[in-house]
């Protein structure tokens, strides 16, 4: 069936909106990665088996729904029963039964699975109650959770392709961009462009050909916002790039998508399909006679690519490496015709734009970074997770109201933001309101969005490390700077790990990043120092420690630290079968021995010790 | 006309130039590795970079490859800035680290005063300073046989799948080219051998001197409409031949007009 | 086009003396370069040929630069060689029917005759004006 107008449109939404209305309770079970890792598959198979064997009066097998992530990711698997909003967490197969049986037939609610306040060991029953939910605002992941992940039947249900269908009939291309331009909305991505204004330039630029292309190459290492949209809400995304190809008058788009995310692949290929099938892609979409065409290019999933330049060489087929850019890729761009490339997250936002009216957009947020910004929560926080919040939220307020604080309670150290080439905030920064400007300032950035937190365990010289080697595997290797530049920064910070750090050597990685910022050609290469130029402004202590004193004052880099059997030791004999490599010896009753020399420093010891009687010096 | 300085001097150009010929029209030494007037310019050795600047841009200055960032109108460009000089040195610094015995990094050294690395010397590191003039050449070329492999600190030249490559015509415009005379060939009587691949070359049907590879006589033949005829007979010889049949045509009007 | 390269092997002594000029015209290092025209035996008595680049219509040097160094300067009508350009591929030496098209292994480079941008040296060196750089008749220019 084509849906040949937005009449047309308007009516299916009434239609498929009584339809979904008309369960009197829908099971939403979540199928995010972290969910579907934990055997959501597995869950959702049983709810189907277990309700055609009870054969229920008042449920369908369409009222389960298999959505996107949830986003509180610590504890999943989860099953939410809608339109009440019951919030079952952490649930396994063998309560699939139980969940059918009280909740589905008698409307009884099963409090062992809701989620406990650790504020006040109370139950919670409806997310929405739940801190990790109540300080959030969803607009990027507004339909996660709440429809099924590649249905356009709820799509269209859920307002669906409605900011399209207005920007198609009441506006002129014009008038779309003047609307993104309203909202303020700025690229997701990491740059922090203008959104509006890339259009603006793309749209005045004579030629025959234009494209829009989607990044979805998302490749910091915790990251998975984009991962989450595309594969638990793609017609988002889809529409978002048909109403910016409206308004920059192209006629082909292209998703760019890293093979690691096969399961994105496949719900926007269903996507594209589905959508061609209705004709909301295509020719003569809704009948208004613009067309435009989708196409998937998938990525070998090298970080670079996520680098524009870059991208657009790969979706060309030809090596992913970056180009200067003295000319933007606005006009200059795929096959060196104008294009706008947009993250995911970007495009996911614009359908609200249009259907809610920039203005509104704009309201959200601070005035110079306008909307709300999905991060991926993870490292030692108690919620780890995916949220969205309003821009100018602190950093205070997302780890610790919405992340639930440090993980086993322990003193929070330092957060990581914008990915491997963002940089790390200290305790003293977490009252910085999260926006492009206030974190660019604080020598970190917002990148995609990725926020790794860490607490004292964590050691900042060992975390600039493993950064650096992330960013010397993943530099395209074109240019010298990042290439020879960061390969010396992340041998300077190895040797400072292995205590083989001299005065010096602060002082060379200090030049060395300056020389690498001013001098490497793009992106990656220009923040690749920020692992460490963070980290050094504000942690040098730490840094001294490891050369001065050889010590690592977080107790994690081998090299620098002992393991010591101190007279606490019970004799339990816990730890000698741990120890790989037989240093320990002792007998049952009395404190054990560690000889040093054997000693190779992997911690299975002090794991295992219920008595804290191995201390790391 | 684009008007701007270079050091201070006011110097003319066409629109579309790019900055480093422009400089080096003016006889100003700014050294580059990855640079070539046939193919697009890439930077990828950053030693071009200059320092840019304007009036309006009241002290703020920038750094840009020279190679490919086109003349404007106004530009003030300085060449020798401490801080590029500095940037220049760095890179040296870390291409010594890198590829401690190739003597075009010496003398690149040793012209910008650097006598030995700052950095730890890469273990096995070879002379191949990853510029891509090759791959660029091989691909301007139409062959393409040749690529860049891999990525990051190990990235490498090699052919697809690093077998033997079929797209390779043995023209050897990619060891030419070499900055560092990495590229390896090695020449026999009657064939040369080059990434891998024998090639057959072309021997003079008339004196035995070899000249280019068959393959690559046959596809400039096949691509480029010329008689596979000519390159059967090497230079010298042609111009032998060519004086022969001038000859008989001079010595023929010298009979007739006797 | 105005002028015209013209070569009269019927008063070539063969005393190479345009050989040294070209040599001395495209110097290299200080040092003379490789010369670009080479008087040879035309195979009869007393009989010499200077052999040298005939700027040919449909050059094979042109066809077979793959880079496009090889361009015919309009006003002189030469084909000159873009150095910078040259990827050293030796395409062109081995296309060249007339062998005119040379490798200088002084400086490892493709070299040509360039009509020393329009004032052949080698012309005015030539004691019997055998070498000539001769304005083309207008009847000439029309049929041409």
């Amino acid at each position: 069936m084509r849906i040949e107008s937005v009449e047309q449109l308007r009516k299916l939404e009434k239609k498929y909106r009584g339809e979904t209305e008309s369960h009197p309770v829908r099971v939403h079970i979540c199928y995010g990665p972290g969910c579907l890792a934990n055997g959501a598959q597995e869950i959702g198979d049983r709810f189907r088996k277990v309700i055609k064997e009870k054969k229920l009066k008042n449920f369908k097998v369409e009222a389960i729904k298999e959505t996107g992530c949830h986003g509180f990711c610590e504890r999943g698997p989860l099953v939410v029963l809608e339109p009440e909003g019951t919030f079952y967490t952490k649930v396994k197969v063998k309560d699939v039964e139980a969940i059918v049986e009280k909740s589905l037939g008698k409307s009884e609610i099963i409090e062992s699975l809701l989620y406990t306040n650790p504020a006040d060991d109370k139950k919670i029953q409806r997310y929405k109650d739940i801190p990790f939910y109540a300080h959030q605002k969803r607009i990027a992941l507004r339909n996660l959770g709440q429809i099924d992940q590649t249905s356009l039947h709820d799509y269209i249900a859920a307002g669906g392709y409605q900011g399209l269908a207005k920007a198609l009939t009441a506006m002129n291309p014009n008038k779309v961009i003047k609307e993104v331009e309203l909202s303020g909305i700025r690229g997701r991505g990491g740059g922090g462009f203008a959104t509006g204004r890339k259009w603006a330039t793309c749209a005045k630029i004579e030629s025959d050909v234009r494209y829009v292309v989607c990044n979805g190459d998302e490749g910091d290492p915790g990251a998975f916002m984009d991962r989450a949209i595309m594969e638990g809400d793609p017609h988002t995304v889809l529409e978002g790039m048909i109403i910016c190809a409206y308004a920059v008058g192209s006629t082909q788009g292209y998703v760019y998508v890293r093979d690691e995310y096969p399961l994105a692949v496949v719900h926007l290929q269903k996507a594209i399909e589905d959508a061609e099938a209705v004709g909301l892609i295509g020719e003569n979409i809704l009948g208004t006679g613009f067309s435009f065409h989708i196409a998937i290019s998938r990525g070998a999933g090298a970080f670079v690519c996520g680098e524009s330049s870059a991208l657009m060489r790969s979706v060309a087929g030809e090596v992913g490496e970056p180009r200067a850019k003295y000319i933007r890729s606005v006009v200059k761009g795929l096959k060196d015709k104008p294009t706008v490339l947009n993250n995911v997250e970007t495009f996911a936002c614009i359908p609200v734009i249009l259907s809610e009216g920039g203005k509104a957009f704009s309201k959200i947020g601070t005035p110079k970074s306008t909307g709300t910004k999905a991060f991926s929560l993870v490292g030692k926080i108690e919620n780890t997770g995916l949220i969205e919040v309003p821009m100018g939220t602190t950093l205070r307020e997302i780890i610790y109201n919405i992340g639930g604080g440090i993980k086993d309670g322990k003193p929070f150290k330092a957060v990581q933001t914008g990915g491997p080439s963002g940089g790390c905030l200290p305790e003293s920064k977490l009252d910085l309101p999260v926006d492009f400007d206030t974190l660019t300032e604080a020598g970190s950035m917002m990148g995609s969005g990725g926020m790794i937190v860490m607490d004292d365990a964590t050691c900042v010289v060992d975390v600039a490390r493993y950064f650096l080697s992330f960013l010397v595997e993943e530099s395209c290797g074109k240019c010298v700077p990042c290439r020879e530049g960061l390969y010396q920064l992340h041998q300077s910070a190895v040797r400072i790990c292995e205590g083989k750090g001299t005065d010096d050597d602060l002082e060379i990685m200090q030049h060395l990043s300056d020389m690498i910022v001013i001098g490497s050609l793009c992106g990656l290469g220009t923040s690749g120092p920020n692992p460490f130029l963070s980290t050094i402004r504000y942690f040098r202590d730490e840094y001294e420690a490891h050369i001065k004193e050889k010590k690592c004052p977080a107790g994690v880099c081998t090299a620098l630290i002992t393991y010591i059997i101190t007279d606490r030791c019970t004799g339990c004999l816990a730890c000698i079968p741990a120890c790989a490599t037989d240093a320990i010896t002792g007998k049952k009753g009395q404190v054990h021995q560690l000889a040093q020399d054997k000693c190779d420093r992997c911690g299975a010891c002090y794991a295992v010790c219920k008595y804290d009687a191995i201390e790391i010096h | 006309m684009i008007k701007f300085t270079i050091n201070g001097k006011l110097v003319q150009a066409d629109q579309g130039d790019m900055l480093l010929t422009v400089i080096r029209r003016e006889g100003i030494d700014v050294p580059s590795q990855c640079h070539h007037q046939a193919v697009e310019p890439s930077g990828a050795c950053r030693l071009c970079m200059v320092e840019i600047t304007r009036q309006e841009w009241d002290g703020w200055s920038k750094f840009v490859t020279s190679c490919l960032y086109p003349v404007e109108d106004g530009l003030m460009v300085t060449t020798h800035s401490a801080k590029v000089i500095q940037l220049r040195k760095t890179i040296i610094d870390l291409y010594l680290a890198r590829h401690p015995n190739s003597t075009e990094i010496m003398r690149l050294a040793s012209e910008y005063g650097v006598t030995r690395t700052t950095y730890e010397t890469v273990a096995d590191g070879d002379d191949c300073i990853m510029c891509g003039l090759c791959t660029r050449i091989c691909a301007h070329m139409g062959f393409s046989a040749i690529s860049t492999v891999g990525r990051g600190h190990d990235k490498e030249i090699a052919p697809p799948l690093k077998e033997a490559p079929t797209d390779c015509t043995g023209c050897l415009s990619c060891a030419n080219n070499c900055p560092t005379n990495f590229i390896e060939f090695t020449r026999d009587s009657n064939s040369l051998t080059i990434w891998g691949r024998t090639f057959e070359t072309l021997a003079c049907s008339q004196c035995g001197k070899t000249t280019i590879t068959r393959d690559f006589a046959e596809h400039l033949s096949k691509t480029r409409d010329i008689p596979i005829a000519y390159f059967e007979v090497c230079d010298d010889c042609h111009r032998k031949e060519t004086a022969k049949t001038m000859g008989r045509v001079v010595n023929w009007t010298r009979e007739v007009q006797a | 086009m105005n002028f015209r390269f013209v070569v009269n092997p019927e008063v070539c002594t063969g005393c190479r003396t345009c050989e040294l000029a070209c040599a001395f015209a495209h110097p290299h290092d200080g040092k003379p370069g490789k010369s670009r025209i080479y008087p040879i035996d035309g195979g009869f008595k007393e009989l010499w040929v200077p052999v040298t680049c005939l700027q040919c219509d449909d050059a094979a040097c042109v066809k077979s630069c793959l880079v496009d160094a090889l361009k015919r300067n309009p006003v002189t009508g030469a084909i000159e060689l873009n150095r910078e350009m040259c990827v050293m591929c030796m395409a062109c030496v081995a296309a060249c029917p007339f062998g005119c098209a040379l490798l200088d292994p002084g400086q490892d480079a493709v070299v040509k005759c360039d009509l020393c941008g329009g004032d052949p040296v080698c012309a005015h060196f030539c004691p019997t004006k055998a070498l000539s750089y001769v304005p083309i008749e207008k009847k000439d220019r029309i049929a041409g």
